[in-house]
């Protein structure tokens, strides 16, 4: 996996996540943001960001690094 | 509905919308009208014509031609049946002997000043001056034709599009008003008194030289050869029409083609096109030649390698070695490493066509339409708050708004038709506020004033939405009644905790935003409590990375003062090309079904499993930018792109190359070898508007024909290309006519049950949703209650872009459009239009060019984080300081070698509206330029080739 795949992926969570973060506490912004990848990211792209859930040097934000781990643990169910 | 040729009906003076109804005798017959309708308009609808002259029913009355003369029972004299309105019990006489002689002597002294060439004549046989002396019986001219008389009068030819003889002019002032009325630019005048009267442009100006839009309104107005279209004066009179829809903007107007054999030779505005009345701008009127251009490509091509000569094939060859090349990718990397682009550009059936090869041909979900770098906020914002991805209105309605917002939009350079609208209800004494960085147009023109200009700086708009939103809430301005029955009242009430905090106020978002605080506040208040209030918004709102968010804010407005669900009010996205909603109600995005469904709703995958006979993958595929990343990534190889440039249209033109650069397939279907097809390895020649039949869905989610005036240049209509390839890819598509695609989608579509053909033939067009429960369709939506229940308050935090001015990058540059040229130009640039618009320009404020010693002309590079680009400069104050701005209708120009990758949160549409740059003074093009003069001229000489 190349580094600046990641980053991009990286970048765009923590994109959704900054602009959903006044939309409650951060457990229920967490899930929204997992919803919205659920909803539109790509299977490989959401395979990717799971891969990484529990690295923490690859700069999510917290918010992000708690939707990422939701969206891992639905991944891992299907 | 082909239709020997016959000009359309005119009633004389408009129709009026009274309920009161008037019953009057006219003849000896009794009528019954519409109190306020003319003596002449009642006769017309009874089926008796008046004759006339300076009367036309797009016009108001004027009665100065003295022709249409009655006799009224009980009147003195002779009153102009135009200016008489209808009385009950009434008593006309429209013939008499002594109206006949009154008729003829007027006629007299017309014709006594009128060149007697009618043989000749390029209206002979379609002039209404001819008529009309045809009808008083005139037989001769008793005052000879050597006095004094206008006979040679020099005529203006400036126009690519048409001629003023002014020899020919009757001085009846339809076209003055029509500039005026149904044009509103006011470009022409009537100068001169008496004898000296004569129709003029501007300052006694050529038409080219003046305010003239050439929307072509005079021409259709004039009753006489005065001004003529110099394509009849060409070809002749047209001998047969075709009632079809525009292919350039989202307005979506209604066009009769009139044609000779398969020769289009006029584009006449249709007075029955509910999207237009009868309206057009230069670019439906007139620009219709590029369909005929020799630069059409009209004959399958393909390649193996990009640096290869085309070969030209037969159609089975191209699409089999596509098939061939995508099977074998897919073998090699995978089923999702293929995929599809569909257009706006293209019909309703042709994108639900694209996306069901993909989904059943590819076995994927990676198609994405052109609506991905355009208006995709406009959909995910608008059904999370209302629960439709669709504007609220008809364009219509605007005449009953008393507030009008327009933001992040230029109706009267990108939505021509729309735009005049607009100003004849400003006119009226509607109120404006606009939000725009740019001063546009409507900020200021004849007889126009916005009321509040905000000029927001690039990238804050969400600010300026919220702050309008506080005003409301903490001076208590909102509609209580309203939010209490119609929204969620619970997502209210956290929303306005979050909206009355302080950083929201006005006085906080200046500093972002630039716009005064005062200002502001005042223009929340008019928009809370002046009545009716619209809101019309465009890219300049949904092309941020915080597209959606103000999508969502501009929703809230709406509700929070009651402004959804009649007419008058509503929220209102103008759609840049003419089919972005119908491409999005189609299914075209990764993670939809037509209209609107998820992908991973079992039931609707169901649905469309059992019509299809396939099982469909529930999960969403790749959208446009991802397909860019994955490309240049390797694991996609092959791409089928449809009527979309998406080399010069989409952001970061070096990326976009790259990405193209590593595909194994590129097929491109279009009309022109365009920037993209220079990278394709299979050309498959598209058809235009004129070649094939359909649907397009504008703005007002207005279904209308597109149908067929001519045989397709190629043999195959798009549709017909579309279904070759997903046969020898494994599908079945078995469809005869676009007809049965419709009937299908109408099958599979909730809102569109109640849609098909025949009934668009019966009702003119359609506002989607259309099923049982609105058998004629929905003009205005969320009447009773939103389409999600109740409505939604989105929390709409600001968050800045990351794209920030610096020192290195002080400006900020957002891009748009100018009105003689439509989108990436491939369509505009081959007409006459090129003649306003040759080049694109770098407005930039009179203050940043002299801190840069910039002159009006100068060559200017421009520079942002990711590329550069050189252009002529346009010291303008339409700019604010700190401000820049260009077009993007000529490749060459590398408008978006430096926009960027930044995009929205939501949707990933390209953040095209700021863009940080610094610019100076330069003498030579950039390096991309001549990269792309070096690589276009290669790509040229390996297409002649082919066709040698």
């Amino acid at each position: 996996m190349s580094t600046s795949k990641i980053d991009r992926l990286v970048k765009m969570i923590n994109q959704i996540s900054l602009n959903m973060s006044s939309n409650g506490s951060q457990e229920q912004v967490s899930v929204e943001v997992s919803e919205h990848l659920t909803k539109f990211w790509s299977p490989p792209m959401k395979s990717l960001i799971s891969d990484y859930a529990d690295d923490e040097n690859i700069g999510l934000t917290p918010i992000s690094r708690m939707a990422v781990t939701h969206l891992a643990a639905l991944q891992s169910l299907k | 509905m082909l239709e020997f040729y016959e000009p359309q009906a005119d009633f004389g003076t408009p129709e009026s919308d009274s309920e009161t109804m008037i019953t009057l005798s006219i003849d000896g017959v009794n009528v019954t009208v519409p109190e306020g309708s003319s003596v002449m308009r009642a006769a017309s609808e009874s089926g008796i014509k008046i004759p006339r002259l300076c009367a036309t029913d797009s016009l108001k009355s004027f009665g100065s031609c003295r022709i249409c003369l009655v006799e009224i029972e009980g009147r003195r004299g002779f009153p102009a049946s135009c200016t008489t309105t209808v009385e009950e019990g009434m008593e006309v006489k429209t013939q008499s002997d002594d109206i006949g002689k009154l008729r003829r002597n007027v006629m007299e002294l017309y014709i006594s000043d009128h060149p007697l060439d009618c043989l000749t004549c390029p209206t002979n046989g379609d002039c209404e001056l001819q008529d009309t002396a045809g009808e008083v019986g005139l037989r001769s001219v008793r005052y000879g034709f050597e006095g004094d008389n206008h006979l040679v009068a020099e005529k203006d030819e400036s126009n690519p599009y048409f001629t003023f003889d002014p020899s020919k002019c009757i001085v009846c002032s339809r076209c003055v008003r029509a500039c005026e009325e149904t044009q509103g630019t006011f470009a022409l005048t009537i100068d001169g008194r008496g004898f000296e009267s004569k129709v003029s442009a501007g300052q006694d100006e050529a038409f080219m030289d003046s305010d003239c839009v050439s929307c072509g309104a005079c021409v259709d107005a004039c009753p006489t050869a005065t001004l003529t279209e110099k394509s009849i004066i060409d070809a002749g009179k047209p001998e047969h029409s075709v009632v079809t829809t525009c292919a350039y903007c989202g307005v979506g107007c209604s066009f009769k083609a009139e044609m000779k054999g398969n020769e289009v030779v006029r584009m006449t505005p249709y007075k029955d096109g509910k999207a237009n009345e009868g309206h057009a701008c230069v670019k439906g009127r007139f620009a219709f030649g590029y369909a005929t251009h020799k630069d059409r490509i009209t004959v399958p091509m393909i390649r193996d390698s990009i640096d290869d000569p085309w070969q030209e094939v037969s159609w089975e060859e191209a699409v089999s070695f596509t098939a061939k090349r995508f099977k074998e990718i897919q073998a090699n990397h995978g089923r999702t490493s293929i995929g599809a682009i569909s257009s706006s550009r293209c019909t309703n059936e042709e994108v639900y066509l694209v996306q069901k090869m993909v989904r059943t041909g590819f076995g994927n979900n990676n198609i994405d339409t052109c609506a991905r770098v355009c208006h995709s906020p406009t959909g995910f914002g608008l059904k999370t708050t209302l629960g439709e991805s669709a504007g609220t209105q008809t364009f219509a309605s605007v005449a009953k708004a008393d507030v009008i917002i327009v933001m992040g939009a230029n109706p009267t350079e990108a939505h021509p038709v729309f735009g005049s609208r607009l100003k004849r209800r400003l006119r009226e004494g509607a109120k404006l506020i606009v939000i725009d960085p740019r001063q546009i147009e409507l900020v200021s023109a004849p007889h126009i004033r916005s009321d509040y200009h905000l000029p927001v700086r690039p990238g804050t708009n969400v600010t300026v939405l919220n702050a309008l939103a506080h005003v409301i809430v903490s001076e208590g301005l909102q509609a209580h009644d309203y939010i209490a029955e119609r929204c969620d009242t619970e997502e209210f009430s956290k929303w306005t905790k979050f909206i009355s905090d302080e950083r929201h106020s006005p006085e906080e978002t200046e500093q972002f935003s630039g716009v005064p605080a005062l200002d502001l506040r005042a223009a929340a208040r008019l928009y809370a409590q002046g009545g009716n209030g619209a809101i019309f918004y465009g890219l300049g709102v949904t092309e941020h990375s915080q597209g959606s968010t103000a999508v969502m804010a501009i929703a809230n407005l709406a509700m929070l003062t009651g402004n959804i669900g009649r007419e008058g009010v509503g929220v209102n996205p103008l759609r840049g090309q003419n089919n972005v909603q119908g491409s999005c109600d189609m299914g075209s995005f990764p993670h939809e079904l037509p209209g609107y469904r998820h992908i991973s709703s079992k039931e609707t995958r169901h649905l469309f499993e059992g019509e299809w006979g396939v099982t469909l993958d529930p999960e969403p595929g790749l959208r446009i930018p991802n397909m860019f990343d994955a490309a240049i990534d390797g694991e996609f190889r092959g791409l089928y792109c449809q009527g979309e440039d998406i080399a010069q249209s989409d952001p970061n033109t070096q990326h976009v190359e790259a990405a193209l650069t590593a595909l194994e397939c590129l097929v491109v279907q279009d009309i022109f070898l365009n920037e993209t097809a220079k990278f394709a390895h299979v050309f498959l020649p598209g058809a235009s508007f004129l070649e094939k039949d359909g649907t397009f869905t504008n703005a007002e989610r207005r279904i209308s024909r597109v149908r067929k005036a001519m045989p397709p240049l190629s043999g195959k209509a798009d549709w017909e290309g579309t279904m070759a390839l997903a046969n020898a890819l494994g599908c079945n598509f078995q469809y005869g006519h676009p007809s049965e695609i419709m009937d299908e989608i109408a099958r599979l579509t909730p809102t569109f049950n109640g849609v098909s053909y025949k009934k668009l033939d019966q009702l003119g067009s359609i506002q989607w949703p259309c099923n049982d429960h609105t058998p004629a369709g929905t003009p205005v939506m969320h009447v009773d209650e939103f389409v999600r229940g109740k409505g939604f308050f989105a929390i709409t935090e600001y968050v800045p872009t990351e794209e920030r001015a610096n020192r290195k990058f002080p400006l900020l540059l957002t891009t748009g459009r100018i009105l003689s040229q439509y989108n990436v130009g491939a369509q505009t640039r081959r007409t006459s239009n090129s003649q306003w618009h040759d080049e694109d320009t770098l407005e930039i404020h009179p203050h940043d060019a002299e801190e840069r010693g910039i002159s009006h002309g100068d060559w200017v590079g421009i520079q942002s984080r990711v590329g550069e680009t050189v252009l002529h400069a346009d010291v303008t104050s339409r700019v604010k300081p700190g401000v820049v701005y260009t077009t993007f209708h000529h490749p060459v120009s590398g408008a978006n070698v430096i926009t960027t990758d930044n995009s929205d949160w939501a949707t990933n549409c390209p953040e095209y509206k700021v863009t940080a740059v610094q610019i100076s003074k330069v003498t030579a093009p950039s390096s991309w330029q001549a990269r792309q003069k070096s690589f276009n001229a290669k790509q040229q000489d390996l297409l002649a080739k082919a066709r040698q």
